[in-house]
C-alpha cells in the first residue's frame, strides 16, 4: 500500500513539473511576433527612389493656365483614374448608409451634422478646401466633371502645393503648378494631414489622435509612424482599391465595412499571455495600447457656441487665447477648452454608428451627433455586426449648438461668407439670420425660435499607438475605484465591481471567525489559569 | 504519554499541500478582488491559475486516495455526540472536561469536525472548482457555451472564498484545542500524534472491537480470519506505539473488547491470560491456570499442531494466524476459537508467545444449528416431492 502512495506521489510530482515545462515552451514559442504582412516593405527593405520621373515628362512641361489643365495632363496618361477618384467618399461627401436600427439615409460630410463647425451646406466655399476636387461652392458643383478632380491635393510629393483659403478648393496663387505636377507620387502623410490633421479649424481639432506631430515624431508618440521606427505613412495601413481607401471613422460612416483594423497585419493573438488574448475577444487593441491621445499638442474637448458673438469695444470680432496658446475664444464661434495627453472615455462598440440628423427631434440631451452602437450583452448577433461588441477608447467631443426650440431640431446656420450682410454668422453675428439662410439652404423648416443645446460626438480612437511598455496594465481597468473603466458599468468586472451584500457576509464571517477564536483562547487561558491556581 | 499513528503519508501531503495552495489561491484571489495590492495583478492573475491547476490535480489524486483506502468513510456525518462535541467547545472546554470523542483511527474527526469538513468537500470546493472553470472558460459573453454575465460566477466565488478563509482562521485555531496547544499541527506533520493512557485505550478497544467485526463477517464467508485479524492487530498495536500486546493498557482494552489474551513463556507454561480467557476455558481464576502448561488446552491430535506453531513462533519471531481451533476447556468440554500468536520480544530476544482468542463457538453451533434445519426442510421437501411424483 505504501509503495501504492509513493508512485502517487511521484505521478503528482511529476504532473506539476510537467505542467511548469509545458508553460515555459508556450512562453518560447510565443516570443516570436508574427506579423500578416501583405503588400508592405518593411522600412529596411525600401528604396526610397521613385520607379517613375514625372518632371521628364513633356506633358507637365507646359505652362498649366488653371488647375483643371493640371487634372487634364494626369488623366492624359493615368486614363479611368478620375472615374475610379469620382466614385470615393473622398469626391463625393456624400453615401448611402444603413443606419443602426433605422433605414438607409444620405450621409457623408455634404450631409451630416458635427459639433465642431456643424455642417457645411451653405458654407462651401470655405469648407471645400479639403476637398479633393475644384471648384465646389455651391449645390451647382458638377460632380460628374473629371476636370474638376484635385489629383494634386493627394499626390504632391513637393510639399509645396496648398489650396486657397475659401477658395472652394482651387489652388493658393503662390503654387507652382509646373513644379507641383511634375513631383507627384505616392501619398505621404503631408498629404493625408493637411486636411486629416487640420479639419475642424486647427491642428489636431478634431480627432486627438491625428496631429501634425506624426509627421516627425518618436515612439512615445506613436509606434507605427515614429521616424526613427518604421515610419509608416498613413497610405501603409489605409490602403486603396481603385482609389477607395480602407478605413473610416464613425464621425460620418455608420456601418461596419472596409475598416482598416490592426488584425490586418497583427494576428488576432498577439500576447504570450493566453489572458491577455482572451481580452481582444471584448476589449479592442486601442483600449489598451492607446492609454492617452493628443500627446503632443492639445485637441478641442469642448465648444460652446452659446458664447459666440461678443465684439471688442470697436465691434471686432475677437480672439482669446489659453496658456498653451490655443483659442479658448473666438468670436466667430464661441468658447473652446483644449487638453492635451487626454485619457479617454471608454464605450462598446460594435462598428455601426446612428446620427443625428438635421431631420431627426432631439430625444436626448446631451444629444448624441453619431451614437456608438454596443453593449456588453451585444454579442454579435446582430445582422450587420458578427462580432461582439468591443470595448474602444473614444475621444468624446461635447458642444453646445444651436437648435430650433419650437420644431426640436438641429439648426445649420449660415457661417460663412465673403462679405457682410450675406446673413454669415461669422461677418453678421446674428444667429437668427444665420439660422434662416442656413435653413433655407437645405429646404428645411426653421420656427424662428432658437437656442443652444449640449451635445456629444464620439471620435474612436486609432492613432498614436503606444510603445508596449506605455500600453495600459491590469490595474488601470482591474481596480476598485476609479479605474478607466469606471463609468462603463453594464458588465461585472474583476478588481473593480463586489456584490456588496455577500462580500459584507463574507467579511463578517471572517471577522466573526477571528473574534470567535480570539475570545474562545482567552476564555481557555483564563480559566486555565483558574483552575491551576486553585 | 505516548504517541500514536494517525495521519498517512499521503493525507499529511495532501493536507498541507491543499492547505498552501489554498493560501496562495487566496493571497492571490483577494488581490485579483481588489482587496489588497500585495504582488501586481498579473502575477496574482497567474499564479491563482497555475495553483488552481495544481489544486485539481490534488483533488483528483485525493478523491482516488479516499475511495482506495476507504478513508472517505470519516466524512460520514453522523449526529452521535454532536451536541455533545458542541456543548464541550462552547463550556467542558473551558471546565477542563474531557474530549466527548476520542480520536480513534477508525474514527478520526469529532462530528463537528466530520460535518465541517463534509461540508468542505461537497459544498464548497465543488462550488469553487466550478463556477472557478466557469471563470476561466466563459466568462466573456460571446457566441457559443457563455454566461449572460460573469457576475454571478464571481460573486459565488468570491463568496466561497470567504468561507473558506471563515473556515482556516477556526480551523487553525481549533488545532490549539488539543493535547497540548501545538499537538495538533505537530502530529499533522509528523503523523504521529500524542495522547493520554485514557484516549489510546480507547482507540485500541475501537481498533480490535473493529477487528473482531471483521473477524466475525469474514467468519461467515468462510475465509481465514486469522489473516484479517491478526493483520488488524498489528496495525492496531503498530499504530497505538505499544511494543508489546502485554502492555497494561492494551490488555485493558482487550478486556473490555471480549477477546481473550494470552501469553506463554519459553518453556511453554502460561505466564498471564485475562478474564476473557480463563472463562472462555471454564476456569475460576486466572492463578489455576498460570504456571501451567499449554498442553492443556487441547486434545492430543491438536496439541501436536499447537506445539509445532508456538515452537515456530520461539525460533523464528514469526507471527502466525491460526483459523478456529478446538479447545479443551477446564471440564473437558470442547470450544471453538480462532487464535493469533506473536512472539514477546525481551532486549531483541524472543521470551515467549502472546496472542488472542475470539470465541467462535456460539456462531459455530448457531450455524450448525441453521444448517440442520436447512437440511430438514429441505428432506421434507424432498419427499412432498416424491410422494406426489
Amino acid at each position: 500500500m505504501k509503495k501504492l502512495q509513493l508512485s502517487f506521489l511521484v505521478a503528482f510530482l511529476f504532473s506539476i513539473t510537467s505542467f511548469a515545462q509545458t508553460d515555459v515552451e508556450n512562453v518560447e514559442s510565443d516570443s516570436i511576433t508574427i506579423l500578416k504582412l501583405r503588400n508592405y516593405i518593411m522600412q529596411a527593405d525600401r528604396d526610397a527612389k521613385p520607379s517613375v520621373d514625372h518632371s521628364t515628362f513633356p506633358q507637365l512641361q507646359k505652362e498649366f493656365k488653371d488647375a483643371h489643365e493640371v487634372t487634364a495632363a494626369c488623366l492624359s496618361c493615368h486614363t479611368g483614374r478620375a472615374a475610379e477618384v469620382m466614385k470615393t467618399n473622398h469626391w463625393t461627401w456624400d453615401r448611402t448608409e444603413k443606419l443602426d436600427g433605422r433605414e438607409e439615409v444620405a450621409l457623408g460630410k455634404k450631409n451630416i451634422l458635427n459639433n465642431f463647425c456643424i455642417g457645411i451646406g451653405g458654407s462651401e466655399k470655405t469648407c471645400t478646401r479639403c476637398h479633393i476636387g475644384y471648384g465646389w461652392e455651391n449645390k451647382s458643383f458638377d460632380f460628374s466633371n473629371p476636370l474638376n478632380v484635385d489629383c494634386l491635393i493627394c499626390h504632391d510629393n513637393s510639399d509645396t502645393y496648398k489650396k486657397k483659403k475659401g477658395g472652394a478648393g482651387y489652388p493658393d496663387e503662390s503654387v507652382d503648378l509646373n513644379f507641383v505636377a511634375q513631383s507627384v507620387g505616392k501619398p505621404s502623410k503631408v498629404n493625408c494631414g493637411v486636411c486629416h490633421f487640420w479639419g475642424g479649424g486647427g491642428n489636431n481639432v478634431k480627432h486627438g489622435d491625428l496631429d501634425k506631430a506624426l509627421l516627425n515624431c518618436d515612439r512615445s508618440v506613436d509606434v507605427h509612424m515614429a521616424v526613427e521606427g518604421e515610419n509608416m505613412s498613413c497610405v501603409d495601413c489605409h490602403t486603396t482599391d481603385k482609389h477607395v481607401m480602407a478605413g473610416k471613422l464613425y464621425a460620418l460612416s455608420s456601418e461596419n465595412k472596409n475598416r482598416a483594423t490592426c488584425t490586418h497585419c497583427h494576428t488576432d493573438a498577439p500576447h504570450k499571455d493566453e489572458i491577455l488574448n482572451e481580452h481582444f475577444i471584448r476589449v479592442a487593441c486601442q483600449t489598451c495600447h492607446i492609454p492617452t491621445y493628443a500627446k503632443a499638442n492639445g485637441t478641442k474637448m469642448i465648444w460652446d457656441w452659446s458664447t459666440a458673438g461678443r465684439l471688442d469695444e470697436d465691434g471686432h470680432p475677437m480672439h482669446e487665447n489659453d496658456a498653451d496658446g490655443n483659442h479658448n475664444y473666438l468670436s466667430i464661434k464661441g468658447t473652446f477648452v483644449y487638453d492635451n495627453d487626454v485619457i479617454p472615455e471608454y464605450y462598446w462598440f460594435n462598428g455601426l454608428a446612428d446620427h443625428q440628423l438635421i431631420t431627426d427631434q432631439i430625444d436626448t440631451i446631451p444629444v448624441q451627433m453619431n451614437t456608438l452602437a454596443g453593449s456588453y450583452l451585444d454579442k454579435g448577433e446582430r445582422q450587420r455586426s458578427d462580432k461582439p461588441s468591443k470595448i474602444w477608447p473614444v475621444k468624446v467631443h461635447r458642444g453646445k449648438q444651436i437648435y430650433d426650440s419650437i420644431h426640436n431640431t438641429l439648426i445649420q446656420a449660415k457661417l460663412h461668407a465673403e462679405v457682410k450682410g450675406d446673413s454669415a454668422y461669422w461677418k453678421d453675428f446674428d444667429w437668427h439670420k444665420a439660422s434662416v439662410a442656413g435653413m433655407k439652404y437645405l429646404n428645411l423648416p426653421y420656427s424662428g425660435k432658437y437656442g443652444f443645446v449640449e451635445t456629444e460626438m464620439y471620435w474612436p480612437l486609432n492613432h498614436m499607438v503606444a510603445p508596449k511598455e506605455k500600453s495600459l496594465s491590469c490595474k488601470d481597468c482591474h481596480t476598485r475605484d476609479g479605474g478607466r473603466l469606471a463609468q462603463l458599468n453594464d458588465f461585472y468586472l474583476p478588481g473593480r465591481d463586489k456584490n456588496t451584500l455577500l462580500d459584507g457576509l463574507g467579511i463578517a464571517l471572517v471577522v466573526l471567525a477571528s473574534l470567535g477564536a480570539l475570545l474562545h483562547g482567552v476564555l481557555r487561558i483564563f480559566y486555565r489559569k483558574k483552575s491551576t491556581s486553585k | 504519554m505516548k504517541k500514536v499513528y494517525i495521519y498517512k503519508i499521503f493525507e499529511r501531503f495532501w493536507h498541507w499541500t491543499q492547505a498552501l495552495l489554498i493560501l496562495i489561491l487566496m493571497i492571490s484571489g483577494f488581490e485579483i478582488h481588489s482587496s489588497f495590492d500585495l504582488i501586481g495583478y498579473q502575477k496574482a492573475v497567474e499564479l491563482h491559475n497555475v495553483s488552481a491547476w495544481i489544486f485539481l490535480c490534488l483533488i483528483v489524486f485525493a478523491i482516488f486516495w479516499h475511495f482506495t483506502t476507504g478513508e472517505w468513510k470519516q466524512y460520514i456525518p453522523t449526529t452521535k455526540y454532536l451536541k455533545a462535541q458542541f456543548n464541550y467547545y462552547i463550556g467542558g472546554i473551558f471546565t477542563g472536561a474531557p474530549h466527548p470523542t476520542k480520536k480513534l483511527v477508525y474514527d478520526k474527526f469529532n462530528p463537528l469536525q466530520r460535518l465541517i469538513y463534509l461540508g468542505l468537500k461537497i459544498l464548497v470546493i465543488p462550488v469553487q472548482v466550478i463556477s472557478g472553470f466557469l471563470y476561466l472558460y466563459f466568462h466573456y459573453p460571446a457566441e457559443g457555451m457563455e454566461l449572460q454575465s460573469l457576475e454571478y460566477v464571481a460573486v459565488i466565488h468570491t463568496f466561497g472564498a470567504f468561507l473558506l478563509l471563515a473556515f482556516m482562521i477556526a480551523h487553525v485555531y481549533l488545532t490549539t484545542t488539543g493535547h497540548k496547544p501545538g499537538s495538533a499541527i505537530k502530529a499533522m506533520i509528523t503523523g504521529w500524534e500524542e495522547m493520554s493512557d485514557e484516549e489510546i485505550k480507547e482507540r485500541v478497544i475501537s481498533d480490535i472491537e473493529a477487528s473482531i467485526k471483521k473477524s466475525r463477517a469474514q467468519l461467515q464467508s468462510n475465509v481465514e480470519i486469522g489473516d484479517l485479524f491478526e493483520a488488524a492487530m498489528n496495525k492496531a498495536s503498530l499504530n497505538a506505539g505499544v511494543s508489546s500486546i502485554a502492555d497494561t493498557r492494551f490488555k485493558d482494552a482487550i478486556e473490555n473488547s471480549g477477546a481473550g489474551y494470552f501469553c506463554i513463556g519459553k518453556d511453554g507454561n502460561y505466564i498471564d491470560v485475562n478474564d476473557t480467557w480463563f472463562k472462555l476455558y471454564k476456569y475460576d481464576a486466572k492463578e489455576e491456570i498460570i504456571g501451567k502448561h499449554y498442553r492443556l488446552s487441547r486434545n492430543k491430535e491438536d496439541f501436536e499442531e499447537l506445539q509445532g506453531n508456538i515452537d515456530k513462533v520461539l525460533k523464528t519471531g514469526q507471527i502466525i494466524n491460526h483459523g478456529e481451533v478446538k479447545r479443551i476447556c477446564k471440564d473437558g468440554s470442547e470450544g471453538y476459537h480462532t487464535l493469533t500468536m506473536s512472539p514477546v520480544y525481551e532486549e531483541a530476544e524472543v521470551v515467549g508467545v502472546e496472542g488472542f482468542i475470539i470465541d467462535t463457538t456460539g456462531q459455530l453451533l448457531a450455524e450448525r444449528e441453521m444448517l440442520k434445519k436447512q437440511i430438514r426442510i429441505n428432506d421434507e421437501l424432498d419427499k412432498k416431492k416424491t410422494s406426489k411424483d
